[in-house]
Formats: structure tokens, C-alpha cells, sequence
């Protein structure tokens, strides 16, 4: 099968499992007991407003969010909206909308988070990979730290290094991302003020993924090391960086995935880390919209999420299609 | 079933190619050393081929992994010395054989091609690695000409360099693999167990491949790993048989067959399906017992406690090698009866 044809395929994939989503994505928060605008009408209620007043304000805000029309007519709002890149508006901070909220927080999230995801793959699968070729002393600590850190719970690795470099040794600012006061703005001064309250969260996370990649690099170049090809090429005389090369090129087929889905998820994988560290990023704002149910922003994360991940399942497909030509033969479905 | 007859004249005129000597290699387990191929010595001529069989666990298998110098760890080989195309090498625990020899002084053909290919390179790009590991200036372009004509004079399609190793059936895999083991000239290829997992059509496709390969002289000598003693009958000069880590009985292939002097020579063939003149009218009876551990041998000759012949001496003291270098057995029957055959007796 070409190239051409197994891409088109996988593409066709995407689009279909985007539609399935997209539809979910508007039809689940509808299916919960309950409308939204009773919760805020009745919260302003406890505030004391007069009747006529809330009953105006769930007027308008039933036809402001179109929830006097049919479910069929909603879900073609929806879908026209989206199209036009409009997510919604908050129920909690209306008039705010979802996209503006989103806009905000996803800088905070891809800058926390990408550099330590990629870097702690890197660093994580040199590693593994050394510690398998190695083998000896420094494979066993080498595994056993990235063993131990990559499976206690997230958060423990988190909170153990706010508790020491910011509540033992206060070097560094326990939380937020940036200092009370300031508001972000492209200075030299504030660009100082949020690398000091990045450290500690990057840390975190690097800490958890260089050892969840070294751990599963180890066992694949392992299990590479004892195979055939590998007796038969030093049987050819090969040299061995040549044949750890060959290594590399199929222990890495799981990994690659493996840094696909990380990125891809990387919201939901932030959720913990912004809260312990009250991060200003969208894992913070999915976290506030499910506490306050506010349901457009709710399916807003969640539907940049399903996109995320369906674009980086599709990048995967394309890098293990290049990499494995027994992927490409199969048409890609594993 | 397709009668296998010897292909090969039985005997070829030439040199000692290769002189292997009290060659001693251990596997490393947590019970200790396991002594997997234990002080054996063997020669053989330019242009022959040597079948090296036994049952499974004798230690032939490791024996190909010394000679090829492609042991690896729990494998460790712990002396003796090999001598080939007069060049010498000493073998060292300590010290890695070295690299260059590999692949054009002494050459693997390994078991089961299925896998010998990392699955996301194409032939071709392995055979430029090989070609390159050996001759550093060699172009890729180059390298590629030399392989696609040595494939088309051996009768197969250059076409399989720009294939990945999926995209060839078994036998292709495995004559294309025997086209690449052999592309330096190596002086000696060690075969171990190439037609075992071919259907008999291609196992003879296989041998004439072999075989055409010795007759161009692209190889010097072939030892031949297997179990399967029909298909050394079509190739092999000469038959070791192996037993429990040593060689138990070599000689011409003729004679191990028609007038083996080792009793567990004689069993050996004895439990083997073949319509053989002179076995189609016995009963197959296989030998009785197992193997003994390698890791606890029994004293004297490893053998004796399954062996209708075994006298006391067999017990206590290891047999001598009756015969010479060419052709000998290592059993103390063999010293009292010299001449004989074994067969009679069992």
C-alpha cells in the first residue's frame, strides 16, 4: 500500500472519530438532571434579588445560551458556532467566552508542560537505553530511581518538592504563576517573576517523566538487545554503535506513541500539578468549571482535548508509518 | 518423502583449513557454570563441509556460537585456541574476539532468518552496513552493485535489497540471508540449523545454494549444525556427533552412517526415520533415558549410563579417541573392538 493511500486513511479516521466526539462533546453535559440557568438564577436568588428581576435574568440567559430552542436545532447552533471558532460563553463568568478563558490559560499549560514533556522524553530514553547497554551498577540505579519515581503517585513527587524547596528551604515560591499583584504583561520583570514560579511545577513533572520513559526504554532495548538480529549483525562484524542504532529504531516505536499521548493529554495530565501548585493553566480552569459546573467550558477543554489527541494519534500513525514498514503494509490498522 | 542422496563426492582433496582446539565454554546460572562445550578439538579441511549433530542440548548449537565468535553473555567461553587460514586466535574471557574476524574470516548462517533482520531496515541497507563494517571507503552505491551481483550469480533477484525482511517468504529469507553471511568470503561458515524450519523442497534449494556457494569458492569450509542427519547425509564430508558437550564420534559421513563405532552413534541413527537399507527392516527404537545435566555430568564416559555396552572403565574413566584427527570415536568399546561396527551389538 503507498504512502498516499495510508495516510488518506488514517485522515479519514481522524475525521470520522472527530464527528463521533463533537456529537458526544454536545449531548452528554445536555443528558445531566437539571438546567444550568436554575443554579445561577437561584444563586442570585440567595442573594436577595426580587422575582421579576430573576425572572427576567433566566430569560435572557435561556435565550443567550439558546436553550429555548429544540435539542436538534441546539446541536446546528452548535456545530455552526463551532465552525466559526465559538465555543460557547461561560455560565459562571458570562459574558467571558469559553475561547477567551481557554485563550488565557493554554500558554500557562504548553509552556509548563512541553518542555518538560519533551525534555523528560529525551533525557528519559537515553537513559533507559544506557542502562540497558550498560547494564551493571548503573543500570540498577538507574532503574531503580526511575522505578520509584515514576510509580508513587503523581502528586507525592509535587507536593515533596514544594515541601522542601519552598516550605523548608523557601528558595522558591510555593504556588501561582506569577507573583500577587502583578498582572502578565511582556516585561523583563515579569518574564523574571513567572520563570521563579515555574521551576518548581516543571521539576515535578520532568522528575515523573523522565522516569516513566526510562523504565519503559529500558525494557524494550532489553528485550532488542536479545534478539536475533542483533546476535546475527556482531556475527557480521557490525559495529556496535551501528547495531545500537538498529536498537533505537524498534524500542522506539512504543515510545514515539508514547510522547504523542502525553502531549495530547497533556491537560488532563496537568489538572493535579496546576492545583497543587494553583497554576494558572487550563488544568486549573477544567478544574474551577467542574467544581462551579459550568458546562460550556467544561466541553470546551474537552473538546480541545479530543482534538489534541486525535491530532496526535494521527501524528503517530504518520511517524511510525515512516519508521515501520510493517505498519505501513497493514494499512495502519493495529 | 524425498530420499535424500549424498550430492557431495565423499571426500575432497585439500588443506587444513581450520584448527579448533580444546574449546571450553560455560554458560553463567545462578547454580553455577554449566560447561556447554567441554575440551573439543576439531579440524577441517578447505572445501568441506562438517555436519555437527546430536540431540538437543549436546552442545552443538554453542559450539557454533564459539566458532563464530558470537557467544555472548551467559555465554562465556573460558579457553582454547583456533587456528584458521593461518591465523591464530587464543580465546580469553577477558578479552573480546576480534570484531573484523567476524563475518569474513569466520561467517554465521543463523537459525531461523526469520528475525536476523532488524525489521525496519531493507536488506539492501544491511548488506552496505556489512560491506562498510569490514571496508570503511566502500561507497553506498558500491556497496549495493556488489550485493545485487552476488545475489544474481547466485540465481536470485536483486530486487530483495529494496525489500524490507517481511516482504520475503521463509525460504527467500533464509537463502538471501546465506547470500549476505557469505557476501565478504568468508573462510569458514558456520550453518547453525538453516534448513529447520524450511519445508524438504526448500531444504534442498537451500543445500545446492550451499553447495554452489563451496563450488565458486565464496566460502572455504561449512560446518553444518543440525539434528536432522538425512540432510547432513546430503551434504556433510564428514558427521561429528556430539554428546553432552564433546564430540563422541567423527569421521566420514559413509562411515558414521553404515559403520558407526560409537554405541550412542549407532543409537543415534537407529532412532532416525529414514528408509535406509539396513534400517528399514529394524524397529525404531530410540535411545532410552535423557541427557544428562550439564551442569552435574556423570564421571567417566557422559554416556554410560544409557549405554548397553557400558563396562566399568566406562564409569569411572573419561574414553579415549580411538582413530586420528579424521576419524575417531571417543568410547572405550570402540579401543576393545577395533575395526567393527557398532550396529551388530546393540
Amino acid at each position: 500500500m503507498s504512502f498516499t493511500r495510508y495516510l488518506v486513511r488514517k485522515l479519514a479516521w481522524s475525521a470520522g472519530a472527530l464527528a463521533v466526539a463533537v456529537f458526544l462533546n454536545f449531548l452528554l453535559p445536555r443528558l445531566i438532571p437539571g438546567n444550568p440557568i436554575d443554579a445561577i438564577v437561584s444563586s442570585l436568588g440567595r442573594g436577595g434579588a426580587e422575582a421579576g428581576t430573576l425572572k427576567a435574568v433566566k430569560e435572557a440567559y435561556t435565550e443567550a445560551f439558546g436553550l429555548d430552542k429544540s435539542m436538534v436545532e441546539q446541536f446546528f447552533i452548535y456545530v455552526n458556532n463551532l465552525l466559526h471558532g465559538d465555543l460557547g460563553k461561560s455560565f459562571t463568568t458570562y459574558p467571558q467566552t469559553v475561547g477567551d478563558l481557554i485563550g488565557e490559560a493554554l500558554p500557562w499549560t504548553i509552556a509548563l508542560q512541553l518542555p518538560a514533556i519533551l525534555i523528560g522524553w529525551i533525557v528519559g530514553n537515553i537513559l533507559g537505553a544506557l542502562a540497558a547497554y550498560k547494564s551493571g551498577w548503573f543500570d540498577r540505579g538507574a532503574f531503580i530511581s526511575s522505578l520509584f519515581v515514576s510509580s508513587v503517585p503523581y502528586y507525592c513527587v509535587a507536593i515533596l518538592l514544594l515541601y522542601v524547596f519552598a516550605v523548608v528551604f523557601p528558595v522558591l515560591p510555593p504556588g501561582g504563576g506569577y507573583s500577587f499583584g502583578t498582572t502578565p504583561e511582556w516585561t523583563s520583570a515579569f518574564a523574571a517573576d513567572a520563570l521563579e514560579h515555574y521551576w518548581l511545577p516543571f521539576l515535578s513533572l520532568l522528575v515523573v517523566f523522565i522516569g516513566g520513559q526510562a523504565v519503559g526504554m529500558r525494557s524494550m532495548a532489553i528485550y532488542e538487545l536479545g534478539s536475533d538480529y542483533v546476535n546475527y549483525s556482531r556475527g557480521m562484524g557490525l559495529r556496535d554503535s551501528k547495531i545500537v542504532r538498529y536498537i533505537f529504531r524498534n524500542a522506539m516505536l512504543p515510545q514515539i506513541t508514547g510522547l504523542a499521548i502525553s502531549i495530547a493529554t497533556m491537560v488532563s495530565g496537568a489538572v493535579i500539578t496546576e492545583i497543587v501548585f494553583s497554576y494558572p493553566g487550563v488544568g486549573t480552569l477544567l478544574f474551577n468549571a467542574i467544581s462551579q459546573t459550568d458546562y460550556p467550558v467544561i466541553s470546551g477543554v474537552t473538546l480541545i482535548l479530543t482534538v489534541m489527541v486525535l491530532a496526535a494519534n494521527f501524528l503517530v500513525d504518520i511517524a511510525c508509518g515512516i519508521i515501520d514498514p510493517r505498519i505501513r503494509a497493514a494499512g495502519g490498522v493495529e | 518423502m524425498i530420499v535424500m542422496e549424498p550430492v557431495l563426492e565423499p571426500s575432497v582433496p585439500g588443506e587444513i583449513l581450520l584448527r579448533a582446539s580444546n574449546l571450553r565454554a560455560e554458560y553463567e546460572a545462578a547454580s553455577g557454570g554449566i560447561v556447554a562445550v567441554d575440551d573439543v578439538s576439531l579440524s577441517i579441511r578447505d572445501g568441506e563441509v562438517l555436519g555437527v549433530a546430536g540431540e538437543s542440548g549436546c552442545g552443538k548449537s554453542t559450539l557454533g556460537a564459539v566458532l563464530s565468535l558470537t557467544a555472548r553473555p551467559p555465554l562465556y567461553v573460558l579457553g582454547g585456541e583456533l587456528e584458521i587460514a593461518g591465523r591464530k586466535l587464543s580465546f580469553d574471557p577477558d578479552h573480546a574476539p576480534p570484531r573484523l574476524w567476524r563475518g569474513s574470516v569466520v561467517s554465521l548462517l543463523p537459525q531461523g532468518a526469520m528475525n536476523s533482520i532488524s525489521p525496519t531496515i531493507r536488506i539492501g541497507d544491511f548488506a552496505v552496513d556489512i560491506i562498510r563494517a569490514h571496508e570503511p571507503g566502500v561507497s553506498r552505491k558500491e556497496a549495493i552493485d556488489r550485493a545485487a551481483e552476488r545475489l544474481e550469480q547466485l540465481g536470485l533477484p536483486a530486487r530483495a535489497l529494496s525489500s524490507y525482511p517481511h516482504q520475503l517468504s521463509g525460504g527467500m529469507k533464509q537463502r538471501v540471508v546465506t547470500v549476505l553471511s557469505t557476501l565478504l568470503n568468508p573462510r569458514l561458515l558456520i550453518a547453525d540449523e538453516p534448513t529447520s524450519a524450511l519445508d524438504v523442497s526448500t531444504q534442498k534449494v537451500m543445500i545446492e545454494l550451499l553447495i554452489e556457494l563451496l563450488d565458486r569458492r565464496l566460502v572455504g569450509s561449512v560446518i553444518f549444525v543440525t539434528h536432522d542427519l538425512p540432510v547432513l547425509r546430503m551434504i556433510a564430508h564428514r558427521i561429528a556427533i556430539m554428546y553432552a558437550g564433546r564430540i563422541a564420534e567423527i569421521g566420514e559421513t559413509e562411515e558414521i552412517i553404515n559403520r558407526a563405532r560409537h554405541p550412542y552413534t549407532g543409537a543415534l541413527l537407529a532412532s532416525v526415520l529414514v528408509p535406509e537399507p539396513q534400517i528399514r527392516r529394524r524397529r525404531i527404537t530410540g535411545i532410552s533415558g535423557a541427557p544428562p545435566s550439564l551442569a552435574d555430568p556423570p564421571p567417566g564416559c557422559r554416556f554410560h549410563p544409557r549405554c548397553n555396552l557400558a563396562t566399568d572403565v566406562c564409569r569411572t574413566t573419561q574414553p579415549p579417541q580411538v582413530g586420528d584427527w579424521h576419524q575417531y570415536a571417543a568410547c572405550w568399546w570402540a579401543q576393545d573392538h577395533q575395526g567393527e561396527a557398532v550396529v551388530s551389538y546393540l
